[in-house]
């Protein structure tokens, strides 16, 4: 296994710290898997590793998100670290998702940490707020971002840090038909992502769509593309909303109201 | 009784709203260090820096407070208007009520809207772009990041200018979009199943000089059968008492190493 220059394991491990900022505010992209393999992949050598590794763990946790602030776990920074030990040993992309679950799974606890060190700096915040400090309460906020960002640098640095060490060790002990079943189970581990958002979507009101968008697919994956799907999904929803918003005026129009219809349908 | 709120100070709300609502979260408090910080250069404006009427307003904005960040922008908005109108002294209830309202709410319609929807449409269609090999598909959550950005600066303004009447309309307008959203995501996700689930029975029967491959007789049945029934595998496991997704990974993992050694 080649091992990973010091600075490259420092601006990874950095990138994890900033990315954890991105995931709770704006969520534009660096915190997700698919962003935090890509990026690995790029300073690694191999975007296009750092791309399946991620894009896999994305649609794996494509559900799985923090509603009100519940600890999921740590993918992206799974996905920084999988990616890198898939390229440096050269196991290939299932390696690397199969070593990115468990380290993912295994930092759930540094959230949970970082979200009960917060806990500090609101009383903090509580007793400048007593003595009309409204600097005080700025800052608190602000020294917030240190419990955010260091549960994910500290991880990263010291596991791309001594990475090496461990990944040749699980090398030397993982039989060959464990080794073949991860890598089977990465194929499949998307369909989690799938499945969670079927629980949260109306699934039994709109089926119908499911299905249209599962036959294309599968049918005529030759013929359509994912966007060719969407632009088809964009067009559906249009249609279902104004037949909505047609038998709305509909029943209006029975309970006497026709005098407002034609003002209606001008608009 | 107080100084005038200009675009200045709402713009500054507004960036602290979007960057800084959560760096403070914990436990106790959730989003309430990171509620106050936001509001901050309002309430400072409106009371001047040095005064009682600030020192109250802080406690009361620090107290707990939690919904969708998304959403929080049309709450601070709305906050901001009724301070400025009333003042923290004789509004506090009413502030108070507004905010632990209109929290539960607009949680409930912002997740599905900006988490739920959003991912299963936007980083779904990213990530199936990058496992085919197109890293152009990394500029979609980008380019829709910047319009969720652009709707937030609309919500602070949105709800400053329209005050409390906005709760019950947009509650209204979000039906709608929520429906057709919904719609557009489980097409997607539908399409998702045979693209990006990679699942197959390798098994052959022998019988003498004829062999039967068992993933070809299913192909023939249907094509993406075996995803399909992962898939729907796994929805049954999750509504199960007692399973969430931490251990439906254990359980995939098992299935992937038998499925994986099947000869």
């Amino acid at each position: 296994m080649n091992s990973i220059p010091f600075i490259t394991i420092l601006i990874l491990a950095l990138y994890a710290g900033l990315a954890q900022l991105d995931a709770i505010s704006v969520q534009i992209g660096p915190y997700s898997p698919l962003f935090g393999g890509a990026v690995t992949g790029l300073l690694l050598g191999d975007f296009q590793a750092g791309l399946v590794i991620g894009a896999t763990l994305q649609l794996m946790t494509l559900g799985v998100a923090t509603y009100g602030g519940a600890t999921i776990p740590d993918f992206l920074s799974g996905s920084i670290m999988g990616t890198a030990f898939a390229i440096m040993s050269g196991g290939g992309t299932e390696y690397g998702i199969a070593l990115a679950v468990p380290i993912g799974l295994l930092l759930t606890q540094m959230d949970i940490l970082g979200r009960m060190t917060n806990v500090f700096f609101q009383h903090r915040a509580d007793r400048c707020a007593q003595q009309g400090n409204a600097r005080g309460v700025e800052i608190a906020n602000i020294l917030g971002i240190l419990p955010w960002s260091l549960t994910r640098f500290v991880p990263v640095f010291i596991g791309l840090l001594f990475g090496e060490t461990v990944v040749t060790a699980i090398n030397e002990w993982i039989p060959a038909w464990l080794m073949n079943g991860l890598k089977a189970a990465g194929g499949i581990l998307p369909a989690m992502g799938i499945a969670i958002l079927m629980r949260y979507l109306p699934l039994k009101k709109f089926f119908p769509y499911y299905i249209i968008g599962f036959v294309l697919m599968a049918y005529f994956s030759s013929l359509f593309s994912i966007m060719g799907v969407s632009l088809l999904g964009v067009a559906l929803a249009a249609i279902y909303i104004s037949n909505k918003k047609m038998t709305s005026v509909g029943v209006t129009a029975v309970y006497g109201m026709d005098d407002d219809m034609e003002v209606e349908i001008d608009e | 009784m107080s100084n005038k709120i200009t675009k200045k100070e709402l713009n500054s709300v507004f960036i602290r709203n979007l960057l800084g609502f959560q760096w403070g979260w914990n436990y106790e408090k959730m989003q309430g260090l990171g509620y106050c910080f936001s509001i901050l250069p309002a309430l400072k404006k409106i009371y001047g820096n040095d005064s009682e009427m600030l020192k109250k307003s802080m406690k009361t904005h620090l107290s707990y407070f939690n919904t969708t960040p998304a959403m929080s922008h049309l709450i601070v908005g709305a906050n901001i208007a009724m301070e400025e109108e009333i003042g923290i002294e004789e509004a506090e209830d009413a502030i108070v009520g507004l905010k632990t309202g209109m929290m539960g709410p607009f949680a409930g319609v912002g997740d599905t809207i900006f988490i739920t929807i959003y991912r299963a449409i936007v980083f779904s269609i990213a990530a199936y772009l990058a496992l085919e090999g197109q890293g152009i598909g990394l500029l979609i959550p980008l380019l829709c990041g910047v319009g969720v950005i652009l709707v937030r600066y609309r919500f602070t303004m949105l709800g400053y200018t329209q005050g409390k009447k906005l709760a019950a309309g947009v509650a209204g307008q979000m039906k709608d979009i929520t429906e057709a959203a919904s719609v557009l995501g489980l097409m997607v996700i539908g399409a998702m199943v045979p693209s990006v689930v990679n699942a197959t029975l390798p098994v052959t029967f022998s019988f003498g000089e004829v062999s039967l491959s068992l993933q070809e007789m299913l192909n023939k049945i249907m094509p993406g059968l075996v995803p399909l029934a992962v898939v729907f595998f796994s929805y049954w496991l999750l509504g199960k008492k007692g399973m969430n997704s931490t251990k439906l990974i254990f359980v995939l993992i098992l299935l992937g190493i038998i499925m994986g050694n099947l000869v």
